[in-house]
């Protein structure tokens, strides 16, 4: 299928809202501690917020979590295709407006699509996360081959610059945000990468 | 506030988080596109920003870059769009409400894909909803409308 470049309307705005996160990593981290931090990470990575547009194969986005009752694929029919941008059907930001100013209200209006500074979209096919266990998640985050050849620090530097994850925790309405802090969630990326990416047995 | 629809240049003195919707129906009284819910979740609030289909109801009008088209700018009485063309041919309107929407997505997927299969169409105008159930004749009419682009 053919189909046209959204290139001409790219547009990431200046970016008021990048939060400073801190991206040291501790000094060591045992195996224990890395454990426990990737209890946390797996808290965030399967929290609707999170998982809802992580759908591997399926270009259906989920609604899911305590604001939508029931689990179900996002209504409208939509579709990310093989863009996870939509651009294929209807891209993600006919609804999901991307935002040039930096709206104190930009996710509070009770009529709006969650939007941000950038086009919305589905995370890529590898990053399967929705309904996937903690040992899944953990083995697909570790591999370079499935997480987009990134090493610890890459990964946090990742969570810096998205900024559709920082929306996570703080996504306005009554979506309930994903748990812990986007700094903490950082560090625990850091924490588990120092030691040495270690993933639950069972 | 500046803004371009259908060619024409407008200023306007609104607040910049005011959806563009409401721009185009109160300010600058163009009423082709629909107010149905205001939330994004029926399409008769469509209209074109660059080309692209855009929920008027949902871009605030300080986030609009790029001219925006509205059914009123997409063909003249005169000089009709082939979407507008076809949907005459197929007579598509039950009551009319949702159809500039229904028209300028359909636009916009023919734009994006000149030869759409039933699963494509199903796809791209699921955000559209008709309360008249025009489907099967939505669909009809963007095969015929593809098929005159086609010859065009
Ligand atoms: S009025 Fe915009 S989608 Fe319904
Ligand atoms: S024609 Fe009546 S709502 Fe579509």
């Amino acid at each position: 299928m053919k189909y046209r470049l959204l290139a001409a309307t790219i547009v990431i705005a200046a970016s008021p809202l990048l939060a400073e996160v801190d991206l040291t990593p501790p000094e060591s981290a045992s195996e224990a501690e890395g454990l426990e931090a990737w209890a946390r990470i797996y808290e965030v990575a399967s929290h609707p917020r999170c998982s809802n547009c992580h759908t591997g194969e399926s270009d259906h986005p989920m609604w899911s979590g305590p604001s939508y009752g029931q689990a179900r694929p996002h209504g409208m029919n939509i579709r990310a295709g093989e863009s996870r941008m939509g651009v294929e059907y209807i891209p993600c930001q006919a609804c999901h407006t991307t935002m040039s100013e930096d709206w104190e209200n930009a996710n509070a209006m009770p009529h709006t699509a969650p939007r941000v500074p950038m086009f919305w979209q589905l995370a890529p096919v590898e990053a399967d996360w929705f309904g996937r266990s903690s040992i899944e998640i953990c083995e697909q985050l570790r591999d370079p081959e499935l997480n987009g050849g990134r090493d610890t620090m890459a990964l946090a530097e990742h969570l810096d610059h998205d900024l559709i994850l920082h929306w996570a925790w703080n996504p306005g309405g009554n979506r309930e945000p994903a748990p812990y802090s986007l700094q903490e969630h950082v560090d625990d990326i850091l924490i588990w990468g120092v030691a040495g990416m270690p993933c639950p047995e069972s | 506030m500046r803004l371009t629809v259908n060619g024409t240049e407008h200023e306007v003195d609104v607040e910049p988080d005011m959806p563009l919707l409401w721009v185009l129906r109160d300010e600058l009284n163009i009423t082709g596109p629909k107010y149905g819910c205001g939330i994004a979740q029926c399409g008769a609030c469509t209209v074109h920003v660059d080309g692209f289909a855009v929920r008027s109801c949902q871009l605030a009008i300080g986030d609009l870059q790029g001219d925006v088209t509205t059914i009123e700018g997409l063909g003249t009485p005169d000089n009709l769009h082939a979407v507008q063309e076809a949907w005459i041919e197929q007579q598509v309107a039950q009551c009319g409400y949702c159809q500039s929407g229904q028209i300028m997505q359909a636009a916009d997927l023919l734009a994006a894909n000149p030869t759409p299969s039933d699963e494509d169409i199903d796809a791209v105008m699921g955000g559209n909803l008709c309360r008249c159930g025009t489907y099967p004749r939505i669909r009809a009419a963007v095969h015929a409308a593809a098929t005159k682009l086609q010859g065009a």
